[in-house]
């Protein structure tokens, strides 16, 4: 032990270089970037010649449909939210799960359309839609949990992860060697075409049910995790699995009925998406389930009201941050840049306030 | 008259509502060994984690040899001289015990990105210096962590020998001050020993100076020229072993921890 | 007998399974071998076969292996064959009775062909018996396999993998053997295009002798064949076995694509290209331990930058015009500038989202994968790089007059590349740096306490990896010659991370064993382009479930990815239970434990 010597030097002297904080530098220099192109660009697109300029009802329309999408995605985004809480993973393959609902439903409206009962008994026909829905998403969200995660339960933290993707990757597949690649129009019952005056705004009838489903959904989902003695279980879960299991709770029975409620709301999702896009494809998932995790994110993950909210909020950013802050600076066509939008959100959240809107703001160790 | 090697000054340190640290200060002298007792919860290993940039703390400061060192990164304050061990041994458990020690050498070193491609002579050199040294500091230890054990990945080391592999990475980072966090938990009366004889060793043969958190209250009367008694995060009392041992608040810190356990 | 009518079950929906995606009734004139052995019969028989083998899992009881009898063997296979079998007739028998048209209204893989395939025109209820007796004696198989002595087990095994792996290879082998003038005839039909039936038996009497000459002269060929390392800790040393080993495999590696032919070199310099990015994301999620979801984020990046600094233009409706950037450099100088490009990109996003834990990390990577594929298409940004149409007429990175853009001569240019990168990567990972990476990966706080900067190590993990990313990027561009957003989708970034983990994490002869098989494979049978992505997501579950540490692992690596199975100090941390320690913050919680 001689080479370590007697009484070495302390080196606390810091050259002032390494001494700045540069992570604060980077992230101050990066908000006030965004805070710029926001406050400039919605300037500038509200500012423009008359001519160029957007209409206020095209911001009514994009407020009306922003809601609408969020409210599908508040869904999804549930699904999410719920999983995380309780197996803290991140359920990759969610969208999946809801492209499966919407998918198989697919075939009964296209049967329905074909019969004559969509529109002939256009409430029994979509009751049905959103049952069969409801039925393949749970399906497929019990299978990946049985099959695909619960083996994975102790494992390090991305194997599941992992799984997950690959999971993603091969029920898309599957349902692509099933039904084929290309996009198949869904059918929508003659009483949902057209759309209705409501206090002065015109809303389509298709986003009036996606609203009002998505809201009772919802209710329904809070009375559940509130009330029941299932939700309780639920959250004791959350809180902690392993005390929970020494208190008599069934561990394993909880995640399955939490994938089970996952899959419910997103088969809801996958029937109101549907009808709102009047198409499916077996690549359908991926980008609402980004957006999904993206507004579970923004909202505080793990919590079911931080999921509602991120939807809604994320729907209206998807909506109006685009044509409001990329038209000032002259970028065409600002809506082909939507997705890469959400995902700069979705960035902008983990960085600046990863706990969420809801959250704490530091939440979890990050 | 020189700032004492390490200072903790008017420490606090909140988690919600609850302090952990309370106005703490205390201060260690060059080549001291310094014990920190307390019953369960009294935030020793609280002091720690300020110390070595884990937790910033709420209000006060740190100072090595009259430095602050509040908001450096935990890999800055290794590299100006404290080296620690956890309450809970963390080893890198895949790493053979070698290569554990061979990281503790890390802030000594400066093998870069194009010279560890191209693998010059220099970084040969220093690859072979971070080998002998991280030898040594397994060898401070006698046979216990010598020979084949040092190829083991560490998880397979015995529980004791992995708080001593965590004492000898920490020994390869050249400290100047050794934090060591209860480091005879959970072992037998004899390593318990024996480990009383390793640190006295630091001091007397490495020059090091010692804060030791320990609950053993042979070990604290062994080494000890100091001791700090805390309580609630705060500190209750400060001396020679015989002084701390005998004073009041001490003693009911103690018994009365005992009497709410027994209800 | 539940458990084997459970697990025969299963099998029997894994067959319909097959069926219902096409891999049995698209492939009825795939032969491997003779006319009888096809692959739709392969995909038939195969579940049952593994039911069969899985059904015999030596059972342990009170601490002992306990494995089944022969006849006990015999019986439970047959009976996981028969349940399987019985499944999979009854949803044949459905389909018929329903009939095929209807099914396939929905499922469009249920087809005529699938059914004549399976009914060969006999009524439907003897082909259903027909279907329940292979299946039962495949079940049966399976299980006698499990129990046969292993003197004859692996070279059976060997035997009939190896003799299938020729089958299937039946695109290049014999393009190869015609390259080198071989008379060919004799192994391959011309008629059936598989394996004659001679030649199978040769190759699996070959195969089989292999084997057995492994079984009992192994141990001293390992030997032989091993790497040991040099005391001098410089790294592992050659025997003269080792050299001629060596000396050997750059042979064949340099004359390969002159035996092969062009198409196949081409598929060659694709696992080049793949190998490429797949070296580099393992720098990032193998030593560094970092999951990036969003790797196709450098190769685009190395990809356009190469051809805005080597002077290709946009590829417009009325033929080709200027980017607002050109430059016309030379390859061999625009390639510093391009890994510089992607060093400096890695660090600028690092920076910001490094701190992220893993699965946010993950997510946000992804993101940023997403956002330049949607950039590089957007019209905002079509003067640049010229939005859905892409670029054209990229540098062939000549030198003299020799260009490779040709797939024989790319091959070389990429191998140089590859070999580069694996020496850049092996060292690094052993040195100093490659030891913190190692530390950060296991237990980041931990490292950090101990002198290695977190930080600055996940950003050179991750510029080191952004930088070979952006070569294969660019290597990429050469060899297409034009670039479309539709190369550059999250696929790339899925399959290059497929390539890593199958092959192994943070294990560079598991890197080429990876994209061998994940690109080569899909490469060389095109006719199962369709099902790759399929098998992509199915090997990625699979390799999770059943093998995480990959094909050919990394040791050390390996260890991490079974630590459930330890647990580490658990005792040591019910004795230490001092501090208050807010809920969440824990700093030293959550690591070994």
């Amino acid at each position: 032990m001689a080479s370590s010597g007697p009484a070495r030097a302390v080196d606390t002297q810091l050259s002032g270089f390494a001494t700045l904080p540069w992570r604060k530098i980077i992230l101050g220099i990066l908000g006030a970037t965004i805070s710029f192109v926001v406050v400039v660009g919605a300037f500038k697109t509200l500012t423009l010649p008359q001519a160029e300029r957007y209409s206020g009802d095209f911001w009514v329309d994009q407020v009306v449909n922003g809601l609408g999408q969020g409210a599908i995605l508040a869904l999804i985004a549930l699904g999410y939210t719920l999983v995380y809480g309780i197996l803290r993973m991140i359920n990759f393959a969610h969208g999946e799960v809801f492209m499966a609902g919407s998918f198989i439903s697919f075939f009964f409206a296209d049967a329905y359309l074909e019969s004559g009962f969509l529109n002939n008994q256009p409430y029994t026909a979509l009751l049905i839609l959103f049952v069969v829905s409801i039925a393949a998403s749970t399906l497929v969200a019990v299978l990946l949990e049985r099959i695909a995660y619960r083996p994975l339960r102790n494992a390090p933290r991305l194997v599941p992860l992992i799984t997950a993707i690959g999971a993603s990757l091969f029920l898309q597949n599957a349902f692509r060697g099933f039904f084929g690649a290309q996009p198949r129009g869904y059918p929508l019952p003659d009483i949902l075409r057209g759309s209705i005056e409501l206090f002065g705004i015109k809303v389509s009838k298709v986003q009036l049910l996606v609203f009002i489903t998505a809201i009772v959904a919802m209710l329904v989902l809070q009375a559940f995790v509130n009330r029941s003695r299932t939700g309780r279980s639920m959250r004791a879960v959350a809180e902690d699995s392993e005390i929970a299991s020494l208190m008599g709770i069934d561990v394993d029975r909880i995640v399955v009925i939490t994938f089970v409620v996952g899959g419910i709301l997103a088969g809801i999702a996958g029937v109101l998406f549907a009808l709102t896009f009047e198409q499916v494809q077996f690549t359908m998932g991926f980008k609402p389930g980004i957006a999904a995790f993206t507004a579970a994110v923004l909202g505080g993950i793990g919590s079911i009201g931080g999921a509602a909210l991120g939807g809604f909020v994320l729907g209206l950013l998807q909506a109006m941050g685009p044509p409001l802050l990329l038209t000032g600076f002259g970028i065409p066509s600002p809506f082909s840049l939507k997705d890469a939008f959400v995902f700069l959100i979705l960035i902008l959240v983990l960085v600046f306030r990863p706990g969420g809107l809801l959250g704490s703001g530091e939440a979890e160790k990050v | 008259m020189s700032p004492a090697l390490l200072e903790v000054d008017g420490v606090t340190k909140r988690f919600g509502g609850l302090s952990a640290l309370n106005d703490l200060s205390f201060s260690v002298g060059d080549g001291e060994i310094v014990s920190i007792i307390g019953p369960n919860g009294a935030g020793k290993s609280t002091v720690f984690n300020v110390i070595t940039g884990l937790y910033p703390p709420d209000e006060g400061d740190v100072r090595l040899r009259g430095q602050s060192i509040v908001g450096l990164s935990p890999n800055r304050i290794t590299k100006a001289g404290i080296a620690r061990t956890f309450q809970n041994v963390h080893l890198f458990p895949n790493m053979s015990v070698l290569e554990n020690a061979m990281v503790g050498q890390h802030s000594r070193s400066k093998a870069g990105v194009f010279g560890s491609i191209a693998r010059t002579p220099r970084v040969r050199r220093e690859e072979a210096v971070i080998r002998q040294r991280a030898e040594e500091c397994l060898g401070f230890f006698g046979k216990r962590l010598a020979g084949y054990r040092q190829d083991q990945p560490a998880f397979a080391l015995s529980y004791a020998n992995r708080r001593r592999l965590e004492m000898a990475r920490a020994l390869a980072t050249d400290p100047v001050m050794m934090l060591l966090d209860e480091p005879t938990a959970g072992m037998n009366p004899k390593e318990t020993l024996e480990l009383r004889d390793h640190i006295v060793r630091m001091r007397d043969e490495l020059s090091l100076t010692v804060l030791v958190i320990e609950h053993d209250m042979r070990v604290v009367k062994g080494v000890s020229d100091r001791v700090v008694a805390c309580d609630y995060g705060r500190k209750i009392a400060e001396g020679t072993y015989e002084e701390v041992a005998n004073d009041e608040q001490v003693i009911e810190a103690y018994l009365g921890k005992r009497h709410e356990e027994l209800g | 007998m539940r458990a084997e009518v459970r697990i025969g079950a299963i099998a029997g929906v894994v067959t319909i399974f097959l069926a219902a995606v096409g891999l049995i009734g698209d492939f009825t004139n795939l032969n491997l071998i003779g006319e009888q052995v096809t692959f739709a019969g392969l995909m038939l028989v195969l579940p049952p076969l593994l039911a069969g083998y899985v059904a015999t899992t030596p059972r342990i009881e009170a601490g002992q292996v306990i494995e089944a009898t022969r006849a006990r063997a015999a019986m439970v296979g047959a009976v996981t064959g028969a349940s399987a079998g019985v499944v999979f007739a009854a949803f044949v028998v459905f389909v018929d009775v329903f009939g095929v048209e209807r099914v396939r209204a929905i499922f469009l893989n249920i087809s005529p062909v699938l059914m004549d395939f399976l009914l060969r025109g006999r009524p439907v209820l003897v082909a259903a018996a027909i279907l329940v007796a292979i299946s039962t004696i495949s079940g049966t198989a399976g299980a006698s396999y499990r129990v046969l002595p292993d003197a004859a087990r692996r070279p059976l095994g060997t035997a009939v993998w190896v003799t299938l792996l020729f089958g299937f290879l039946q695109r290049i082998i014999p393009i190869a053997l015609d390259q080198l003038d071989v008379e060919r005839d004799w192994l391959y039909s011309k008629v059936t295009r598989g394996l004659t039936w001679p030649g199978a038996i040769i190759v699996a009497a070959l195969a089989a002798g292999a084997s057995v000459l492994k079984q009992h002269r192994g141990a001293a060929m390992r030997r032989a064949v091993s790497i040991r390392p040099s005391s001098d800790g410089g790294g592992p040393r050659l025997t003269p076995v080792n050299a001629l080993l060596l000396l050997v495999g750059l042979a064949v590696v340099f004359v390969a694509p002159h035996v092969v032919g062009s198409v196949i070199s081409e598929v060659l310099g694709t696992i080049m290209v793949f190998a490429l990015l797949g070296i580099g994301l393992n720098i990032v999620v193998g030593y560094a331990g970092l999951l990036d979801l969003g790797y196709v984020f450098f190769f685009t990046l190395g990809a356009y930058s190469l051809a805005l600094l080597t002077g290709a233009t946009l590829n417009t409706f009325v033929g080709s015009s200027a980017p607002v950037i050109a430059l016309d450099l030379n390859f061999y100088v625009a390639i510093p500038v391009v890994v510089a490009i992607a060093a400096f990109a890695g660090v600028l996003i690092g920076a910001p989202v490094l701190r992220l834990r893993g699965d946010y990390l993950a997510l946000v990577t992804l993101g940023l994968g997403e956002m330049i594929v949607v950039l590089v298409t957007s019209p905002w940004l079509t003067p640049l790089v010229g939005g859905p149409q892409g670029m054209r007429d990229i540098t062939n990175a000549a030198i003299g007059n020799f260009g490779f853009r040709d797939p024989k001569h790319f091959y070389y240019l990429a191998f140089a590349f590859v070999a580069l990168a694996l020496f850049v990567s092996w060292r690094l990972a052993n040195s100093r740096i490659g030891r913190a990476w190692t530390a950060l990966r296991e237990d980041e706080q931990v490292a950090d306490a101990m002198g290695v900067s977190t930080t600055s190590y996940k950003l050179l993990a991750f510029a080191m990896g952004g930088a070979i990313g952006s070569v294969g990027g660019a290597l990429f561009a050469v060899k297409i010659g034009s670039l479309t957003p539709a190369s550059f989708t999250v696929l790339v970034s899925i399959q290059v991370l497929g390539i890593v983990i199958l092959g192994g994490i943070g294990s560079l002869p598991g890197v080429i064993t990876g994209s061998l098989v994940l690109v080569g494979l899909p490469g060389l049978l095109r006719e199962f382009e369709e099902y790759r992505l399929l098998a992509y997501g199915a090997a990625l579950v699979a390799v999770m479930l059943l093998r995480p540490q990959g094909l050919v692992p990394n040791v050390r690596r390996s260890r991490e990815l079974h630590e459930e199975d330890r647990e580490q100090d658990k005792w040591a941390g019910d004795i230490a239970a001092d501090e208050h320690v807010a809920p969440g913050i824990s700093p030293l919680g959550e690591g070994a434990g």
